[in-house]
């Protein structure tokens, strides 16, 4: 290992070396400081990625512009998780050091995902970000929903590594090699084994995106988990998982039977989700539904792959993590011992906390894709991809379940601030300066990105080749 | 001279900027009421200003025939949307009466939101921003952008500071707009890439994509996609069931909005954008566009003469009024798209003005109920006065504007269809008979309830005098706005502007 190399893999050390020396730290003394240590550890590893890029290649490993960005996005989408979970946290009695700690090693596990150049880098670093996963879902250990929660993550989250891992060995029995590039151009590309792998690969990414019909998990795991941690599972880890199949979908472009497991993945997933969410009452059961539909319109960016399709679903990542944490970050800002269930309890609070409200109406109106938030951007540039790739029905379909998606986004907006108060005004708790630093980034990235997405393509369109 | 300064984005973001400056005043109604105000006075005084020197406007060299003012700027060269604003004649009439009516909807909101007054006065400015957008974007992603923004605004207006079923009338109307513009998205895109698959040419600018040659079945579709959302906004039969939620549950403010403007994105959308980019399926359109005009005038002024609120008994005259404007854009014929485009103003003053009246009467009695009245003559005679004149007005008297416009269209109609002339004129009695009963019920009758109503303030009788003078102006001597569209009207017809 050279010493170029060093320079490139150090934000990934300081975010593993980190997750240690939080739990040492912990272990000595305990307290709230571990979550700003986590906290300042992170922020280094991303100016470390902007201000020294050094691009380098390493057996499994490629550090480029391409990885430097995810690592920058992930970490940025992990540190407000971080800033919303301090707060969050100490209201809800969730202590010790575990917490910080698992957050930088799933960080390190995400940033391993999008340099990984072969098939075990990606399996590692999508396992260890899920495996940290496991730990936080259910790390409010004396609730009967964390519990219950952790428990189907646990269930689900290994039966798709065993497919994975399983698709994983196929491809390799039938390609002789595991490192990606070869893989791509390999001439067994078209046999029976090679293929049936590349599909069970496909499958258990499904999983980690929640697409349907590898969704079933979702809904109950979002419930379940506190909200700061659905934060960074409903976003971070998509964002990883997306580029995971970024990675891998070089590995089945020769095959048309891609296409079509590809249309059926986002066709299934827009509806399912888009209608499931209708008629939910509980807004995390609601999001999660949302968030599956959500990641419908992803897929269907990638059936247009080859149109430009994978700009349009980086872009639509993008977008949609802002709004994830934006929503996800109001509901953890506006609890206190425990959350907010339902959409119901949210009314009025668009008055009572105007922040917290103005965030979760801006991420309702940038997910349903209603200009000027950032979402119309990100549906748009879908729709144009789909359509340049002649997907017609799909986008038919498409624009039609966001408009259902839309009745079930204004819901939201219409308790927030068209309904009388559910609480009195007094009992209201101002957020801290942590928990408004992690609303506002949400609220500022839509809104810019909304009025002016040029810059943030120009730099996908440049990492992207 | 003027081309020096970016005039268009200036009316488009001073009252954004405003909305900045209301911020601080955020726990001060009393004076950011002024300020509010202030801006859309500005509005209105830069409106009047272009309009007072079109002529002179008009005479310098224009980058586009027609266009008095254009303004173009890359924006987001990755997706070929470009920000391009131009202002002809259609446009400026639609510009002065945006910044009219926003004038008139503050001030006759003065003093009867109460509650959460600046988050209403930022509202009602960002609606202007929006508003004034989708009448100058000459690009059609930037015109779809302004044509979604100015929803959300509507939709908490209605939804906050709304009465009655406000919620379910508020997503109503989002729902049946969103569902319009969706589809409208959609082949906007699609009509992108056909364009740029056939020249190479990566762009969104209305008057690039006019020269795509398209197949007359693809026409056809992307045509109807545009037409439904345009059809909703209108509305048109069988596609208005939101118009009478909306405006009933609506605060004054929001309906005269609604009236006077909202309505108008979709008759301006369709003549700026629908006909002359899919001339062939538009004709195709036209027995259909015309049924529906037909039915809608009849079925809305017959339901209007079930209506027992006041309110919603205008909303559904709205729909018959939008009807002759229908008519006309269908004929596409010089003088009865000049009579659709002049009524679209007048439709704006003489409703705005009747929603004012009606919620200033509601203020006083806090019902609306034609049955609760009756008297109104003796008791309130300023206000009964102004509320004979517009429901005059509002039935077509000729020396007023209405008349105006109704003649053009009928007139330019004739030449191309004698029956749809025929059966409008028929139409043209419903509004008398529905009118004249409210008036008759309302004014003359006995008195039913006894109710202690002050009459009209001077606040109140300023606005409604300033939309009688506008509404006897444009009635008596209508020819210095027909010179002002005549040439974009020419230049419509004849084609590709």
């Amino acid at each position: 290992m050279t010493s170029s190399d060093m320079l490139a893999l150090m934000p990934l050390m300081v975010l593993v070396g980190g997750s240690v020396l939080v739990l040492l730290a912990g272990a000595i003394k305990p307290g709230g400081y571990l979550y700003w240590l986590a906290g300042v550890l992170i922020l280094a590893a991303m100016i470390w990625c902007l201000l020294i890029p050094v691009d380098a290649v390493m057996p499994g490993l490629a550090i480029t512009s391409f990885s430097r960005f995810f690592e920058l996005f992930l970490n940025s989408a992990g540190l407000i998780a971080l800033l919303l979970a301090s707060a969050y946290n100490r209201r809800r009695g969730i202590t010790g050091e575990e917490y910080p700690a698992t957050i930088l090693f799933a960080l390190a596990g995400m940033g391993v995902a999008c340099a990984a150049t072969d098939l075990l880098m990606i399996f590692l670093g999508l396992e260890a970000f899920t495996f940290a996963f496991y730990i936080l879902v259910a790390i409010k250990r004396d609730s009967a929903n964390g519990g219950e929660a952790g428990l189907k993550y646990l269930l689900n989250g290994t039966l798709s590594a065993a497919i994975l891992a399983m698709g994983m060995a196929l491809v390799y029995a039938a390609g002789g090699t595991i490192k990606l590039a070869e893989l791509a151009s390999a001439s067994g590309a078209q046999e029976p084994i090679f293929l049936a792998g590349g599909c069970l690969i496909l499958l258990g990414i499904a999983f980690k995106l929640s697409l349907v019909p590898a969704h079933l998990w979702t809904a109950d795991v979002y419930q379940g988990a506190p909200a700061p941690v659905t934060a960074l599972l409903s976003t971070a880890s998509k964002g990883a998982s997306l580029v995971a199949l970024l990675l891998l979908l070089p590995l089945l472009a020769g095959w048309n039977g891609l296409h079509n497991i590809l249309w059926l993945l986002a066709l299934l997933s827009m509806l399912a989700g888009n209608l499931a969410a209708l008629v939910q009452k509980n807004l995390k059961r609601m999001l999660a539904w949302s968030s599956v539909g959500q990641m419908g319109y992803i897929a269907l960016a990638l059936v247009a792959a080859p149109a430009g399709g994978s700009r349009a679903s980086v872009f639509y990542m993008v977008i949609y993590v802002a709004a994830g944490l934006g929503a996800f970050g109001t509901i953890s800002v506006l609890s206190d011992e425990n959350e907010r269930e339902t959409v119901e309890d949210y009314r009025g609070m668009g008055y009572s906390n105007p922040l917290a409200g103005a965030s979760l109406a801006v991420a309702m109106f940038s997910l349903a894709g209603i200009p000027p938030a950032a979402g119309f951007m990100a549906k748009f540039a879908v729709f144009s991809a789909a359509l340049r790739g002649g997907e017609f029905t799909l986008a038919l379909v498409g624009i039609l379940s966001a408009l259902v998606a839309v009745f079930f986004y204004l819901r939201v907006v219409v308790s927030l601030y068209m309904k009388p108060q559910a609480v009195p005004l007094e009992t209201t708790r101002k957020p801290n300066s942590a928990e408004i630093v992690a609303l506002l980034v949400p609220v500022i990235v839509i809104v810019i990105l909304g009025i002016y997405p040029e810059p943030l393509l120009e730099l996908l369109e440049k990492i992207m080749i | 001279m003027l081309n020096n300064y970016p005039l268009l984005t200036i009316v488009i973001f001073i009252p954004l900027a405003a909305c900045l400056l209301l911020l601080p005043l955020w726990s001060r109604a009393s004076i950011a009421k002024p300020v509010a105000f202030g801006i859309a006075a500005v509005e209105l005084v830069l409106a009047g200003w272009l309009y007072f020197s079109w002529q002179s406007l008009a005479g310098a060299p224009a980058r586009l025939p027609g266009y008095l003012l254009l303004e173009d700027a890359s924006w987001i060269p990755s997706f070929g949307i470009r920000y391009t604003l131009g202002l002809d004649g259609i446009s400026l009439l639609m510009v002065m009466l945006t910044s009219f009516t926003f004038c008139g909807a503050l001030a006759v909101s003065w003093n009867s939101i109460k509650e959460r007054v600046v988050l209403f006065l930022t509202l009602m400015l960002i609606m202007e921003a929006g508003i004034m957008g989708v009448f100058l974007s000459l690009d059609l992603a930037l015109f779809y952008l302004f044509w979604e923004i100015m929803l959300i605004p509507m939709f908490f207006l209605i939804g906050v500071w709304g009465h009655g079923r406000k919620i379910y009338s508020t997503i109503k109307f989002f729902l049946f707009t969103m569902f319009g513009s969706l589809l409208m998205l959609l082949a906007i895109i699609a009509l992108h890439l056909l364009h740029a698959a056939q020249s190479g040419v990566v762009t969104f600018a209305l008057h690039d994509l006019l020269h795509t040659q398209l197949p007359f079945n693809t026409q056809l579709w992307l045509f109807a996609a545009f037409f439904l959302a345009f059809a909703i906004k209108f509305p048109l039969f069988p596609l208005h069931t939101w118009l009478p939620d909306a405006h009933t549950d609506a605060p004054t403010a929001g309906s005269v909005v609604l009236a006077g403007l909202l309505l108008k994105t979709g008759s301006y959308g369709l003549i700026r954008f629908g006909y002359p980019l899919f001339p062939l399926a538009a004709q195709a359109f036209t027995p259909l566009f015309y049924t529906l005009a037909l039915i809608g005038i009849f079925y809305a002024s017959l339901v209007a003469f079930a209506q027992e609120d006041m309110k919603r008994l205008i909303a559904y005259s709205s729909i018959g009024h939008m009807g002759y404007v229908a008519i006309g854009i269908a004929a596409w014929d010089p003088v009865a798209l000049s009579g659709s485009i002049l009524q679209m103003a007048n439709h704006g003053v003489t409703t705005g003005a009747l929603f004012c009246l009606i919620g200033m009467l509601d203020e006083r009695a806090h019902t609306r109920d034609i049955a609760a009245f009756g008297g109104l003559w003796g008791k309130i005679p300023l206000w009964s006065f102004f509320f004979l004149i517009f429901s005059l007005t509002s039935m077509g008297l000729p020396g007023l504007n209405s008349f105006v416009g109704e003649f053009l269209i009928l007139a330019g109609t004739i030449k191309q269809s004698p029956l749809v002339v025929v059966l409008s004129f028929i139409g043209i009695i419903l509004p008398l008979i529905y009118m004249v009963r409210l008036v008759q019920e309302v004014l003359f009758q006995k008195e039913r309830q006894t109710l202690v109503l002050l009459d009209l303030d001077l606040r109140e009788i300023a606005i409604l005098a300033v939309l009688l003078l506008l509404d006897i102006w444009v009635g008596v001597h209508p020819a210095p706005l027909l010179d002002m569209i005549h040439l974009p009207v020419q230049l419509l017809i004849g084609g590709a502007p």
